[in-house]
């Protein structure tokens, strides 16, 4: 793009840090979704967590390559499959005659919850970053 | 005269809050409150309280709390205009992912 040349440069140790933080954002994202009906946390904070991943990415390469309609479709699927599950599992009452799968559905609760949150603040955060303006892009 | 009119509002509706929060003496018997602190780790096998209220006894809470989300992200890419293209009107025609320059 070339309001891209007119951005600063983003500093080294910016960028070098967050690249080494990268990872362990991740890695405390998934242990809080996954670990949510053992310790505090659960879909919510993890997938906040996980949109912070692509903050990070915006505030050292800030480019626009990723489409905000291909993360809202997916966004939109995980919703489909948090509806989809408590319908399918808890509200015929399967997993409470069924003690043995009770961890596994709130595991998968976590984790679409989590994906589900995460791709939707991600959402969020692209259409404010790459937003060009007021005046001449209002409708 | 707005302005005015606005702060008396605002002192009546927190008097009001007020007077309704701290001078009601309706005491209810936490039967709730022991049933699910008592039973939630038999019932769902979760070790997390919250997340057993969460995901089994409070459910609907949840699926509307991620319909919310979902209805705040309809509204902001429905109301905010496209970031593709020069003019940023027609933001739904021509995507060829950008990025690429």
């Amino acid at each position: 793009m070339s309001d891209m040349s007119e951005l600063s440069e983003p500093s080294t140790i910016t960028r070098v840090v967050v690249s080494i933080l990268y990872p362990f954002i991740l890695m405390l994202g998934f242990y809080i979704i996954i670990n949510g009906h053992y310790t505090p946390g659960g879909g919510f904070q993890g997938g906040a967590t996980l949109a912070s991943v692509f903050i990070a990415r915006y505030v050292v390469f800030p480019v626009e390559d990723i489409r905000d309609e291909t993360v809202h479709g997916w966004e939109r699927l995980f919703l489909a499959l948090i509806v989809l599950g408590p319908i399918l599992l808890l509200f015929t009452g399967f997993v409470n005659d069924h003690p043995e799968y009770q961890i596994a559905y709130l595991t998968l609760m976590d984790i679409l919850i989590g994906l589900q949150v995460g791709l939707g603040l991600s959402v969020v955060v692209f259409r404010f970053a790459f937003f060009r303006g007021v005046g001449k892009s209002w409708r | 005269m707005r302005y005015i009119a606005l702060a008396f509002v605002s002192l009546f509706l927190f008097i009001v809050v007020t007077a309704v929060t701290v001078r009601h003496d309706e005491r209810l018997d936490p039967v709730l409150y022991e049933y699910v602190t008592a039973n939630f780790r038999d019932d769902t096998s979760a070790r997390n309280g919250v997340a057993a209220v969460l995901l089994n006894y409070r459910m609907y809470d949840t699926l509307l709390e991620a319909l919310i989300l979902l209805t705040a992200i309809i509204g902001m890419l429905q109301f905010l205009p496209g970031y593709h293209g020069d003019d940023g009107i027609d933001d739904t025609g021509d995507r060829d992912g950008g990025g690429n320059e």
